[in-house]
């Protein structure tokens, strides 16, 4: 006889299931007139917790007369907004800033509130409709997120004491000098973010068309190859001179001093000024050598968006929130405490940003870079694929029929609809 | 083969076990060297003047106690210590409280008490025990969802403590050697079954008591995936000390933290190891189900 | 080996009598139906009327207080009913089919949503209803029963005990139910439904591209499992994927058991030597490696052999990295020895530094053991003219063998799901088979990291779910060649007679 359990299941879960059944259902619907109590979760970086807050605050006490705010403060980083969302988006922050390549899952997932509020404000803020920042925040001509910064992309670092202007033109400059100095070049190309600007550089094409990606790098007909485009990303990998490394292990190079030029972004900005002092210097990526003719690296030019969550109780003010973190003043306010270059055309356009040398680079680059518009089958492929060269499994002496059926197989898996 | 003769054998003996003595310690101390070369780098770098990972050397170049110090007393956005410890001290006292009670309640009704239900139900723990707990992670997220009890110390509480009686084994073991005995005596005075287990079972299980305890108070000091999945609010503040420290590894945080994360490295195991320690004998009988008491 | 093949031989009788015991258990329920409909037809109107209100016959008794409970629990399950079961059954067959849709109202300053089905949230309720449901039918047929049991004491004239006799019994003949009660409450809500939630994905589509609550999934069949075991020609599947991983798994399991039973049983043979002193510093130091948490330890070693890290820069200065290229042990390519980035190097590695913590964590647990192997044993050895690998193989292995093969078995399957070691160590791991990349699986994976970063990084629940099963599998056919391998060691009997 278990009677006495049966009940209690029954009653627990009885209790349990009525009872968040009915918290669960209609939304809230009060109208303007009284002051709207407002909570929102807003998910940013680690590293911004304490500007973000400040801008919270400020914001709150902007629209004091309009709605009380309860507004919490969440650690996500950028690069990790989207896992953290998509695993649950009713759960997710109301308003978080994610990386501009995470963009299409989140609006596959249709976990993105399309920006209906002062829209054409916010385009015209960031330069118009073709400006990079507009189009990398929307999809199918909507504005799905709120442009915040424009340096996520990459270009390349150095030290001044060991490379002069000319050599780091060139792929093969930049080998030679760090050679004969002793150090290494590092770019990380078990990575398929980095790994693009090969053979996009080439003039080889990648597109996406919200679902499926189409790719071309083992085309064997094109003027130049994939194949040809693998031999000169060996060539580079087996020369001593370079070193492939993760972001972090940059750091600790740069540091270290084993690292005198690296491929890497301006989150790291900071650390090489401090390593290279008044050597420290940069510029858009060097050309490489394909039977020589020389290409220029191309690269994905990167945004940090925010993004207001789709499922959101509070759309408006979150809406409201994001633009706020956005807006022209608060990018400058993000440029002065933090170095992250404005997306924004006034903040941008100011004299501390532009004599930043970072950012300098990254509008010399920006000629050669792509808004990066890919679907999320790239990644894992692209990162192998790489990482065949960094192993040897790929290297000088494979026959052209291996490299073929390397690059045939990482194109199957690019443009794979999902894994069947 | 050479065999040795007992009478040699005898006659060197003194000399050849200082000998043995020497070389075994000599062994034994190379061995453990190894084992603690990398307790040792946590230790070093704990004390480090660099804050990310120093590559150069082992040992760092600068000695400092100012880690410790921020670790307690300079709190910032990404690192919150005292708040961690404290989040987690709440959770691991509660979930101690409950997953005690509920082990020792199955484990005595299994190992003391007879009702038909019971061999199946055994059964049934050893087949649930076979699924990988990964697996039903989401659900039990979605459970707890729908209960509006993610984003909570409680729900952690529930997770580490709900299903605990499916580890009674050990605490069966116990029960399972104190003599029926004991019962027969106390159930002619007219004890009921519920006095039994109050008054004359539970004051001489103190041993199994202090284990389950300690047990299930180490589980949420370890845990980094179920903490981080019902923590949605992400809000450093409300971290656990591992889902906190496993963060501050972040590719973008390592090389800024990475001697914090040391030095809550070494604030953290200090009282566990002296906890396991302790317990080590316990823990012995815990893993091996009893079984391998000769 | 016998034994195991002895297993197998009577893996069909087994079966049979599996099948007769639920066989039997039909029978039983039959029987227990057939019960209940006899007391209905014999029994007086009160017992008619508890087939639909269930604790009438309690008030006609004066049992007025468990009347009103067994009222209060069928009020609040037909309202539990229909408010949650019936209408998430109704759509259990098709687990929806009203999209997310939802509009901007620029009036309202937010989003109008429609009244959407959500997959997941029917998936759950509807099983929580069955189980609910079962529950309650069991409840209200055995109450049937009972009240005609009443009526008959009645009329013998038995005294009808009161509430508090009653609740009385919990704590005594039926203490059982009371210890049970809540601590079986928490496993069915917190692992049995998750369970058989998860089974019951693996045969949905609930994978990224049908997330709930803005997309719906429904029921695909079998499918998942064809993708998982079908070898196509393509070069994306997850079949090549799946049989590597399980590979890997199982060589990992052997490895990472045997080897750390065999080096665990020495190191305490070393401690425990007579010729050692100063053994409980000894053991304390090695203790420590494992006393310290598995997630600093584990993560502090990933950085101690990072490309760029300390290892690589000391063994790079005294010329081993070199050495080693020259050797052909590290690719020429490479200026750094790819301890966790290479498939061989980080698969010794992991397996060497499974040891690591292997070690210690055996001698802990068979120091016991070994102290109480007949010292007869030995001294007839001795006598024999046996040396000392000679005494290990033939005395000290069997007999260690012999009683420690149950956690030797568990132990298999713990390493099976080591989640920690592997996870901790090479979550980040790129591989270098395109193939396996495109599973989104790679070389060090096992089938639980596999299943965790389906789950993490790919929102693949349906493959999680059947590699989940197929985990279950697998443990399941090991368990059972343990207890039948060995011999069950019973307390229980021994010390309760």
């Amino acid at each position: 006889m278990k009677k006495l359990l049966l009940l209690l299941v029954a009653l627990a879960f009885g209790i349990g299931l009525i009872g968040c059944t009915e918290t669960t259902t209609v939304p809230t619907t009060e109208g303007t007139t009284t002051l709207e109590e407002v909570s929102l979760v807003v998910w940013a970086s680690e590293l911004d917790q304490t500007l973000m807050q400040s801008m919270i605050d400020s914001f709150e006490e902007e629209y004091a007369d309009e709605a009380i705010f309860d507004i919490t403060l969440g650690a996500v980083s950028e690069a990790n907004a989207k896992d953290e969302v998509l695993t649950d988006i009713e759960a997710a922050a109301d308003v978080f800033v994610f990386a501009d390549d995470q963009l299409n899952e989140l609006y596959t997932a249709s976990a993105l509130q399309e920006v209906v509020v002062d829209t054409a404000d916010i385009i015209a803020a960031n330069g118009g409709e073709n400006a990079g920042s507009v189009q990398a925040a929307s999809r199918d001509g909507k504005l799905y997120a709120y442009p915040m910064t424009a340096d996520n992309g990459y270009f390349l670092f150095y030290d001044s004491s060991v490379y002069s202007e000319t050599d780091v033109l060139t792929l093969d400059g930049i080998l030679a000098a760090a050679a004969a100095d002793g150090s290494q070049f590092t770019m990380q190309i078990n990575n398929g973010w980095y790994l693009y600007s090969f053979f996009q550089g080439a003039g080889l094409s990648l597109t996406y068309d919200g679902s499926v990606n189409t790719c071309n790098w083992d085309d064997a007909t094109t003027s130049v190859t994939g194949a040809q485009v693998t031999n000169a990303i060996i060539e580079m990998a087996n020369n001593s001179a370079y070193v492939n490394l993760t972001d972090a292990e940059f750091v600790t190079g740069v540091n270290d001093g084993s690292i005198s030029a690296g491929v890497n972004g301006t989150w790291n900005a900071s650390v090489a000024e401090a390593a290279w002092g008044d050597n420290y210097a940069a510029t858009k990526l060097p050309t490489f050598d394909i039977d020589g003719t020389a290409y220029q690296m191309s690269s994905f030019a990167g945004y940090k968006l925010v993004g207001v969550n789709a499922t959101s109780e509070y759309s408006y003010w979150a809406m409201k929130l994001a633009e706020w973190f956005t807006n022209e003043d608060n990018q400058i306010l993000r440029f002065e405490s933090r170095g992250l270059g404005p997306s924004n055309v006034n903040a941008a356009a100011s004299e501390s940003v532009m004599s930043n040398p970072a950012i300098a680079a990254l509008a010399q680059q920006s000629a050669y870079a792509t808004v990066q518009n890919v679907g999320g089958n790239y990644w894992s492929p692209t990162e192998t694929f790489g990482n065949l060269i960094v192993n040897g499994g790929l290297s000088s002496s494979s026959t052209a029929a291996e490299i073929q059926a390397a690059l045939d197989t990482m194109v199957a898996g690019i443009e794979a609809s999902s894994v069947e | 083969m050479s065999v040795t003769n007992i009478k040699t054998y005898r006659r060197n003996v003194k000399m050849k076990t200082t000998l043995k003595v020497i070389a075994q310690q000599v062994i034994l101390a190379i061995l453990a060297l190894f084992w603690l070369i990398p307790i040792i780098w946590l230790i070093a770098n704990s004390f480090s003047t660099q804050t990310g990972i120093n590559i150069r050397q082992f040992f760092p170049e600068q000695w400092t106690l100012d880690n410790y110090y921020n670790l307690f007393f300079n709190t910032d956005t990404v690192a919150n210590f005292p708040k961690w410890f404290e989040n987690t001290l709440i959770v691991a006292i509660f979930s101690a409280i409950v997953s005690t009670m509920f082990v020792l309640m199955v484990s005595y009704a299994m190992s003391r008490m007879r009702f038909k239900m019971r061999k199946p139900l055994m059964n049934f723990g050893i087949i649930l025990g076979l699924f990988p707990g990964v697996l039903s992670m989401i659900a039990v997220y979605f459970i707890l969802k729908f209960m509006g009890l993610t984003d909570h110390l409680a729900a952690l509480v529930i997770i580490y403590s709900g299903s605990s009686g499916l580890g009674y084994l050990v605490a069966k073991g116990f029960f399972d050697t104190v003599p029926k005995a004991l019962d027969e005596a106390a159930k002619i005075d007219g004890a009921s079954e519920f006095m039994i287990f109050l008054k004359i079972i539970m004051p001489i299980s103190k041993p199994i008591i202090v284990y389950t305890v300690l047990v299930s108070f180490l589980a949420p000091w370890v845990d980094f995936v179920f903490a981080r999945i019902i923590l949605t609010s992400n809000d450093t503040n409300g971290f656990t000390v591992a889902i906190g420290m496993y963060n501050m590894l972040d590719r973008n945080l390592i090389n800024t933290y990475f001697a914090l994360f040391c030095t809550a490295g070494v604030v953290v195991s200090i009282p566990i190891s002296l906890l396991f320690v302790l317990m080590q004998s316990y823990y012995v009988e815990g893993v091996t189900g009893g079984s391998t008491k000769g | 080996m016998n034994k195991i093949k002895s297993f197998f031989l009577n893996i069909p009788t087994k079966c049979k009598a599996g099948l007769n015991k639920t066989g039997s258990f039909f029978v039983r329920i039959g029987k227990e139906i057939a019960g209940v409909g006899k007391d209905f037809v014999s029994g007086d109107i009160f017992v008619k009327a508890s087939l639909f209100v269930m604790g009438i016959g309690f008030f006609r008794r004066k049992q007025f207080v468990k009347g009103f409970l067994f009222l209060l629990l069928q009020f609040g399950f037909i309202y539990f009913i229909l408010k949650v079961g019936a209408p998430n059954l109704a759509k259990l067959g098709t687990l929806g089919t009203v999209e997310y849709q939802q509009i901007w109202s620029d009036e309202l300053r937010m989003n109008i949503t429609n009244d959407y089905d959500h997959s997941l949230k029917i998936l759950l309720f509807s099983l929580i209803s069955i189980v609910i449901i079962l529950a309650y039918a069991f409840v209200h047929f055995r109450n049937i029963k009972v009240q005609r049991q009443l009526q008959q004491d009645e009329k013998d004239g038995k005294t009808i005990p009161s509430f508090i006799t009653e609740v009385k019994i919990f704590f005594d003949s039926k203490f059982h139910v009371t210890l049970l009660s809540l601590p079986v409450l928490g496993i069915i809500i917190l692992t049995v439904i998750p369970l058989i939630f998860m089974i019951l994905v693996a045969f949905t589509n609930f994978d990224q591209y049908h997330y709930p609550p803005l997309k719906l999934f429904t029921w695909v069949g079998l499918n998942n499992f064809k993708l998982l075991f079908q070898t196509g020609s393509s070069s994306v599947t997850y079949a090549y994927a799946f049989r590597r991983v399980v590979s890997w798994t199982l060589i990992w399991a052997f490895f990472a058991t045997f080897l750390t039973y065999i080096g665990g049983i020495l190191l305490a043979l070393l401690i425990n030597s007579k010729y050692t002193r100063w053994k409980k510093m000894w053991r304390t130091l090695f203790v420590i490696t494992i006393a310290v948490p598995q997630f600093v330890s584990l993560l502090l070693v990933r950085n101690f052999f990072a490309t760029q890290g300390i290892v690589n820069t000391l063994l790079a200065n005294w010329g081993v990295t070199d050495w080693l290229i020259q050797n052909g042990f590290v690719s020429s390519s490479l200026s750094y020895i790819p301890f966790l980035t290479d498939e061989v190097w980080s698969k010794v590695m992991l397996i060497l530094i499974n040891c690591w913590i292997g070690f210690p964590y055996v001698m802990l647990i068979t120091t016991g053991v070994l102290m109480n192997i007949p010292k007869d044993l030995y001294d007839s050895a001795r006598i024999d003219g046996a040396n000392k690998f000679q005494v290990f193989r033939k005395i000290t292995m069997p007999y260690m063998l012999f009683v420690t093969a149950p956690y030797l078995i568990t132990s298999f399957i713990g390493n099976m799901n080591n989640f920690n070691v592997i996870y901790l160590l090479t979550s980040n791991r790129i591989t270098s088979d395109q193939l396996l990349a495109n599973a989104n699986a790679s070389d060090t994976d096992l089938l639980i990291t596999w299943l965790f970063k389906l789950t993490q990084d790919y929102y693949n629940y349906k493959m999680a779910s059947v590699i989940g099963i197929v985990i279950f599998v697998i443990s399941a056919i090991f368990t059972l060649l343990a207890f039948n391998y060995t011999i069950k060691s019973d307390k229980e009997s021994r010390f309760q007679l």
